[in-house]
Protein backbone atom coordinates (compact mmCIF):
# COMPACT_ATOMS: atom_id res chain seq x y z
CA UNK A 1 0.00 0.00 0.00
CA UNK A 2 1.28 3.44 -0.93
CA UNK A 3 1.96 5.57 2.12
CA UNK A 4 1.17 9.28 1.90
CA UNK A 5 3.65 11.87 3.10
CA UNK A 6 2.27 13.81 6.06
CA UNK A 7 3.77 17.28 5.54
CA UNK A 8 2.21 18.65 8.71
CA UNK A 9 3.60 16.06 11.12
CA UNK A 10 7.00 16.25 9.42
CA UNK A 11 7.01 20.04 9.82
CA UNK A 12 5.76 19.95 13.41
CA UNK A 13 8.36 17.36 14.47
CA UNK A 14 11.29 19.04 12.73
CA UNK A 15 10.36 22.56 13.92
CA UNK A 16 10.03 21.48 17.57
CA UNK A 17 13.23 19.46 17.35
CA UNK A 18 15.15 22.41 15.90
CA UNK A 19 14.26 24.62 18.88
CA UNK A 20 15.33 21.81 21.25
CA UNK A 21 18.59 21.23 19.35
CA UNK A 22 19.42 24.96 19.43
CA UNK A 23 18.84 25.29 23.17
CA UNK A 24 20.56 22.05 24.16
CA UNK A 25 23.58 22.77 21.93
CA UNK A 26 24.01 26.22 23.49
CA UNK A 27 23.55 25.08 27.08
CA UNK A 28 25.43 21.77 26.89
CA UNK A 29 28.84 22.22 25.28
CA UNK A 30 29.48 18.43 24.98
CA UNK A 31 26.36 18.10 22.80
CA UNK A 32 27.54 20.88 20.48
CA UNK A 33 30.95 19.19 20.32
CA UNK A 34 29.25 15.88 19.50
CA UNK A 35 27.39 17.52 16.59
CA UNK A 36 30.68 19.01 15.37
CA UNK A 37 32.44 15.66 15.64
CA UNK A 38 29.70 13.74 13.85
CA UNK A 39 28.91 16.23 11.09
CA UNK A 40 31.96 18.50 10.83
CA UNK A 41 29.99 21.53 12.09
CA UNK A 42 27.11 21.92 14.55
CA UNK A 43 25.02 23.81 11.94
CA UNK A 44 25.37 20.97 9.43
CA UNK A 45 24.41 18.54 12.19
CA UNK A 46 21.24 20.48 12.94
CA UNK A 47 20.41 20.82 9.22
CA UNK A 48 20.82 17.08 8.59
CA UNK A 49 18.82 16.08 11.69
CA UNK A 50 15.99 18.53 10.91
CA UNK A 51 15.79 17.30 7.29
CA UNK A 52 15.87 13.63 8.31
CA UNK A 53 13.21 14.11 10.99
CA UNK A 54 11.02 16.05 8.54
CA UNK A 55 11.14 13.16 6.07
CA UNK A 56 10.97 10.38 8.67
CA UNK A 57 8.07 11.86 10.65
CA UNK A 58 6.25 12.68 7.42
CA UNK A 59 6.53 9.12 6.14
CA UNK A 60 6.54 7.01 9.27
CA UNK A 61 3.98 8.51 11.63
CA UNK A 62 0.65 6.85 10.95
CA UNK A 63 -1.88 9.61 11.31
CA UNK A 64 -4.60 10.49 8.86
CA UNK A 65 -5.66 13.75 10.52
CA UNK A 66 -4.26 16.82 8.73
CA UNK A 67 -2.72 18.56 11.83
CA UNK A 68 -2.18 21.74 9.85
CA UNK A 69 -2.62 23.90 12.95
CA UNK A 70 -0.05 21.83 14.84
CA UNK A 71 2.46 22.36 12.03
CA UNK A 72 1.71 26.09 11.88
CA UNK A 73 2.09 26.70 15.62
CA UNK A 74 5.19 24.49 15.76
CA UNK A 75 6.91 26.42 12.97
CA UNK A 76 6.00 29.88 14.27
CA UNK A 77 6.56 28.84 17.89
CA UNK A 78 9.96 27.33 17.12
CA UNK A 79 11.12 30.56 15.47
CA UNK A 80 9.84 32.65 18.39
CA UNK A 81 11.55 30.38 20.93
CA UNK A 82 14.87 30.48 19.03
CA UNK A 83 14.81 34.30 18.80
CA UNK A 84 13.83 34.76 22.45
CA UNK A 85 16.43 32.23 23.58
CA UNK A 86 19.23 34.18 21.91
CA UNK A 87 17.92 37.51 23.26
CA UNK A 88 17.83 36.10 26.80
CA UNK A 89 21.21 34.38 26.41
CA UNK A 90 22.75 37.68 25.29
CA UNK A 91 21.18 39.71 28.09
CA UNK A 92 21.77 37.31 30.97
CA UNK B 1 34.76 32.03 -4.72
CA UNK B 2 33.30 33.96 -1.78
CA UNK B 3 31.54 36.50 -3.99
CA UNK B 4 30.04 33.84 -6.26
CA UNK B 5 28.64 31.95 -3.26
CA UNK B 6 27.40 35.17 -1.67
CA UNK B 7 25.59 36.19 -4.87
CA UNK B 8 24.07 32.70 -5.17
CA UNK B 9 22.90 32.94 -1.56
CA UNK B 10 21.29 36.37 -2.06
CA UNK B 11 19.76 35.54 -5.47
CA UNK B 12 18.30 32.21 -4.31
CA UNK B 13 16.98 33.82 -1.12
CA UNK B 14 15.38 36.70 -3.03
CA UNK B 15 13.94 34.21 -5.54
CA UNK B 16 12.12 32.46 -2.70
CA UNK B 17 10.27 35.67 -1.81
CA UNK B 18 9.61 36.65 -5.44
CA UNK B 19 8.36 33.19 -6.43
CA UNK B 20 6.11 33.07 -3.35
CA UNK B 21 4.58 36.42 -4.35
CA UNK B 22 4.02 35.13 -7.90
CA UNK B 23 2.38 32.00 -6.43
CA UNK B 24 0.05 34.15 -4.32
CA UNK B 25 -0.88 36.18 -7.41
CA UNK B 26 -1.47 33.00 -9.42
CA UNK B 27 -3.90 31.84 -6.73
CA UNK B 28 -6.14 34.78 -7.56
CA UNK B 29 -6.65 33.41 -11.06
CA UNK B 30 -9.49 31.01 -11.72
CA UNK B 31 -7.16 28.46 -13.17
CA UNK B 32 -3.38 28.52 -13.23
CA UNK B 33 -1.22 26.07 -15.13
CA UNK B 34 2.00 27.23 -13.47
CA UNK B 35 0.90 27.13 -9.82
CA UNK B 36 1.95 23.53 -9.19
CA UNK B 37 5.31 23.64 -11.02
CA UNK B 38 6.13 27.00 -9.40
CA UNK B 39 5.34 25.58 -5.96
CA UNK B 40 7.58 22.56 -6.54
CA UNK B 41 10.35 24.81 -7.90
CA UNK B 42 10.12 27.11 -4.86
CA UNK B 43 10.28 24.18 -2.45
CA UNK B 44 13.30 22.79 -4.35
CA UNK B 45 15.02 26.19 -4.29
CA UNK B 46 14.40 26.50 -0.56
CA UNK B 47 16.43 23.33 0.06
CA UNK B 48 19.17 24.41 -2.37
CA UNK B 49 19.65 27.75 -0.54
CA UNK B 50 21.16 25.75 2.32
CA UNK B 51 24.23 24.95 0.19
CA UNK B 52 25.56 28.52 -0.33
CA UNK B 53 24.32 29.43 3.17
CA UNK B 54 26.37 26.62 4.68
CA UNK B 55 29.48 27.41 2.62
CA UNK B 56 29.36 31.09 3.65
CA UNK B 57 28.58 30.37 7.30
CA UNK B 58 31.20 27.69 7.78
CA UNK B 59 34.06 28.98 5.63
CA UNK B 60 33.77 32.75 5.54
CA UNK B 61 31.67 33.90 8.48
CA UNK B 62 34.12 33.10 11.35
CA UNK B 63 36.33 36.10 10.43
CA UNK B 64 33.28 38.41 10.32
CA UNK B 65 32.08 36.98 13.63
CA UNK B 66 35.39 37.88 15.29
CA UNK B 67 35.04 41.47 14.03
CA UNK B 68 31.43 41.77 15.20
CA UNK B 69 32.10 40.32 18.65
CA UNK B 70 34.99 42.77 19.13
CA UNK B 71 32.97 45.75 17.88
CA UNK B 72 30.20 47.95 19.24
CA UNK B 73 27.37 45.65 18.10
CA UNK B 74 28.15 42.21 19.57
CA UNK B 75 24.39 41.54 19.65
CA UNK B 76 24.42 41.58 15.84
CA UNK B 77 26.05 38.15 16.03
CA UNK B 78 24.74 36.88 19.37
CA UNK B 79 21.09 37.58 18.56
CA UNK B 80 20.62 38.24 14.85
CA UNK B 81 23.16 35.90 13.24
CA UNK B 82 22.37 33.07 15.64
CA UNK B 83 18.64 33.51 14.97
CA UNK B 84 19.12 33.90 11.20
CA UNK B 85 21.27 30.79 10.81
CA UNK B 86 18.65 28.66 12.56
CA UNK B 87 15.50 30.22 11.10
CA UNK B 88 17.06 29.47 7.72
CA UNK B 89 16.83 25.75 8.50
CA UNK B 90 13.04 26.08 8.72
CA UNK B 91 12.63 27.81 5.34
CA UNK B 92 12.71 24.52 3.38
CA UNK B 93 10.25 22.97 5.82
CA UNK B 94 7.83 25.90 5.43
CA UNK B 95 8.20 25.95 1.62
CA UNK B 96 7.73 22.17 1.36
CA UNK B 97 4.55 22.27 3.47
CA UNK B 98 3.22 25.13 1.31
CA UNK B 99 4.06 23.26 -1.90
CA UNK B 100 2.59 20.04 -0.49
CA UNK B 101 -0.67 21.82 0.25
CA UNK B 102 -0.84 23.15 -3.33
CA UNK B 103 -0.13 19.67 -4.72
CA UNK B 104 -2.86 18.12 -2.56
CA UNK B 105 -5.45 20.70 -3.62
CA UNK B 106 -5.43 22.82 -0.45
CA UNK B 107 -4.54 25.87 -2.47
CA UNK B 108 -6.32 28.60 -0.52
CA UNK B 109 -5.25 27.06 2.80
CA UNK B 110 -1.62 27.25 1.65
CA UNK B 111 -1.78 31.05 1.40
CA UNK B 112 -0.65 31.67 5.00
CA UNK B 113 2.32 29.32 4.54
CA UNK B 114 3.48 31.25 1.46
CA UNK B 115 3.00 34.49 3.41
CA UNK B 116 5.04 33.02 6.28
CA UNK B 117 7.77 32.03 3.80
CA UNK B 118 7.87 35.60 2.42
CA UNK B 119 7.93 37.15 5.92
CA UNK B 120 10.68 34.85 7.22
CA UNK B 121 12.77 35.27 4.05
CA UNK B 122 12.56 39.07 4.31
CA UNK B 123 13.35 39.02 8.04
CA UNK B 124 16.37 36.79 7.39
CA UNK B 125 17.51 39.24 4.70
CA UNK B 126 17.14 42.19 7.09
CA UNK B 127 19.01 40.30 9.83
CA UNK B 128 21.77 39.54 7.31
CA UNK B 129 22.10 43.26 6.62
CA UNK B 130 22.26 44.05 10.35
CA UNK B 131 24.98 41.41 10.79
CA UNK B 132 26.96 42.93 7.92
CA UNK B 133 26.63 46.43 9.43
CA UNK B 134 27.72 44.98 12.78
CA UNK B 135 31.10 44.11 11.30
CA UNK B 136 31.77 47.82 10.72
CA UNK B 137 30.27 49.18 13.94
Amino acid sequence: MKRKFNFYLGAAASACLLAILVIVAELAAPFKTLLQTLFGHHWIGKAVIVALVFVAAGFLVKEKKPHEKLAWYSAVGSMAVIFLFYVIEFLV
Amino acid sequence: MRDAVLFAHIILGAALAVLSIIILLEMKKRKSSILRPLSVLTAGLSWSVLVPAGILYINFYPATKTLIKAGAWPWAHSIFMETKEHWGLLLPVIATVAAGMVLTGKIQESRKWWLLLIAVTILIGVMGRVVKLGAFA
